[in-house]
């Protein structure tokens, strides 16, 4: 019995130093433009945030939903020229702006599922990317976004470094929050039983293709709203460089390296991908042959990523989708386990 | 509108081939090259520099560009994708990827963005030349070498002993592994296969068009398109999915101008990918 209680008590002193550790990130998060003189830094912080958010969205759908896409662009593209054609054309107000974006992106994944979700594994990535490739010809053709030599987002302008970054320490909380709550969830359950074994829990009365269509909606929403945020802090918006393989790019190498399917991935990757491109822009025009070097070295040695790894190792992971028991209950399973065995 | 439509069938040869060898490692390891189009445009520049060495001498610049595109084949399966296949297919999927991003940004510090193209007779001559219809020498050379390759490739494959293992290792790598085939052995085999034809093609794109470092990404759209609306895996189809390609895009040129012909191109392939997303020719139901 004394051993159960120190046993519970140590559960809750992990518990306790778990959340503290997270309030006193959010602390710093919230503080940061305030403690710190350097504009630098809150930028890297902004970017680190919003690149954060586009991972989270995308390991939903790769890590977690099984749904590989290498077509996401496309509505970082939407996002983006929702903020530039409603806020620059028609006046409207960005937050707003922003905001329509990511109903739109919603509205235009919705467009193309019917198409997108007859095809599976690689049909489905190529048919994403396909999708974003043609939306690229079709705005460079298009007068509402001024054809290919985009828009100059006047609007924006007037946002401080500061405001930026706290828009973005939002987008990237709430990515997480989003991603951790919807694993917590049924959808969670049913999307981790479709992953382990599709054709079983499809037997137990998991709705697929629902299930699927719901990751991919918010996804979507989340992305777009993303790639508005993306362009408040770029300001010049043109097709070929909003609906970008670049930023599939990105998005594959933060999960991949960080550990795809798992909570923390999104969050190393983005950090680690953020400072490795600050980094190389020292070396002007050999930075995307190194970062593609790094992303194939580093899937050869550890396929499951940094947060993957470690937790096949150790078990240590500081966001569980998976819920545990309640300790009492696992200690009353413990102590009656414990008592047949006497 | 003829014109239109002659020179996308011939056209429709040339993707042929380049299809064909994204087709053939889909076949046999169902993985699907992410780096086909970059490794296209890599034996393009390769056959430019071996050109520029011989001093124009295009034809002895093909052969070595094929010979170097087989070898490469060899490392790249034989290093990167053996070693990682078993790990499932998304990971595999993902070093292609890697590898595309590393090739075009190699090819493209290296050779800059500067738009170049292989100089060659062929092109500038014309086979027919009718006000109606003229057709460039280059296109019907082509589609006269996809269909040479596709018989070549037919035939290896239904009566040679190494056929005879890819195709037993595409159908079932377990049970050929069972009856003695090396299956490891057959995948570096097909790869430098693909990768030989894949150095055709890129001569031949460079022969016809201007390339640089950031339109491998296209062609391998037209590669993967030409796959799938043919069906994975199958030869003869690969030659009709180039035609149907070939011709969306240039009918497209012709009713909504040369901006969005591939954009015409590209919804072909969504609506077959939609509506048979198996291929028009899938053998079976196979999946």
């Amino acid at each position: 019995m004394k051993n159960t209680t120190q046993h519970l008590s140590a559960r809750k002193f992990k518990k306790v130093g778990k959340y503290s550790a997270l309030a006193i990130i959010l602390i710093l998060l919230a503080t940061l433009p305030l403690l710190n003189n350097s504009a630098y830094l809150v930028s890297l912080v902004t970017l680190i945030m919003i690149y954060m958010a586009l991972g989270q969205m995308w390991n939903l759908l790769g890590g977690y939903a099984g749904l590989l896409s290498l077509g996401m662009q496309a509505f970082i593209g939407i996002g983006g020229y929702s903020l530039a054609v409603l806020s620059v054309d028609y006046g409207m107000n960005i937050f707003v702006a922003v905001l329509i974006g990511g109903a739109l992106s919603v509205l235009f994944g919705l467009a193309v599922s019917p198409a997108l979700f007859k095809m599976t594994g690689v049909y489905f990535a190529i048919g994403t990317w396909v999708i974003a490739e043609a939306l690229m010809i079709f705005f460079s053709n298009w007068s509402v976004v001024k054809y290919a030599k985009g828009i100059m987002i006047k609007t924006v302008y007037h946002l401080s470094g500061t405001q930026i970054y706290y828009i973005a320490v939002v987008l990237g909380i709430a990515s997480v929050l989003i991603v951790f709550l919807i694993m917590r969830s049924k959808t969670g359950l049913s999307l981790m039983a479709m992953r382990d074994n599709p054709g079983a829990a499809e037997a137990m009365g998991v709705k697929i293709f629902s299930t699927k269509l719901k990751c991919y909606m918010i996804a979507c929403f989340i992305t777009g709203i993303a790639g508005g945020v993306m362009y408040i802090n770029l300001a010049n918006i043109t097709p070929s460089a909003s609906i970008s393989t670049q930023w599939t790019i990105a998005m594959t190498f933060m999960v991949i390296i960080g550990g795809i399917g798992t909570m923390e991935g999104p969050i190393i990757g983005s950090v680690i991908y953020v400072l490795l491109t600050q980094y190389l822009y020292n070396f002007p025009g050999s930075a995307m042959i190194i970062l593609g070097a790094i992303a194939v070295i580093a899937i050869m040695i550890m396929p499951n990523g940094i947060m993957g790894t470690i937790h096949n190792k150790t078990g240590f992971e500081i966001l569980s989708p998976r819920r545990t028991l309640s300790p009492s209950i696992k200690d009353i399973l413990r102590g009656s386990a414990s008592d047949t065995n006497r | 509108m003829l014109q239109y439509l002659v020179q996308g069938i011939l056209l429709g040869g040339l993707y042929a081939i380049i299809g064909i060898g994204m087709s053939l490692v889909f076949g046999i390891m169902r993985l699907t090259n992410l780096a086909h189009g970059d490794l296209m445009i890599l034996s393009s520049y390769t056959a430019l520099t071996f050109c520029e060495l011989l001093g124009g001498n295009l034809i002895l610049a093909a052969i070595l560009t094929i010979i170097t595109m087989i070898i490469v084949g060899f490392f790249i399966q034989g290093f990167l994708l053996n070693n990682i296949l078993d790990k499932g297919s998304e990971p595999a999927l993902l070093v292609t990827f890697g590898v595309s991003v590393f090739l075009a940004n190699l090819l493209h510090k290296i050779f800059s963005a500067d738009y170049r193209g292989l100089a060659n007779s062929l092109s500038n001559t014309k086979v027919i030349s009718t006000p109606a219809v003229s057709i460039s020498a280059m296109y019907l050379f082509s589609f006269l070498v996809a269909i040479l390759l596709i018989t070549g490739l037919h035939l290896v494959m239904q009566y040679t002993n190494f056929g005879r293992s890819i195709r037993a290792t595409s159908d079932n790598a377990m049970a050929a592994s069972l009856t003695g085939v090396n299956t490891k052995k057959t995948y570096i085999y097909a790869m430098m296969l693909s990768m030989g034809v894949t150095a055709v093609s890129g001569v031949l794109i460079g022969c016809t068009y201007t390339f640089n470092a950031s339109v491998g990404s296209s062609y391998l759209i037209i590669a993967f398109g030409v796959v799938v609306i043919g069906g994975m895996g199958s030869l003869v189809g690969t030659l009709v999915g180039g035609i149907v390609l070939g011709v969306a895009q240039l009918l497209g040129s012709y009713f909504f101008g040369s901006g969005v012909q591939m954009l015409v191109a590209y919804v072909v392939l969504l609506i077959v990918l939609a509506t048979r997303p198996n291929g028009l020719f899938a053998r079976g139901a196979r999946k």
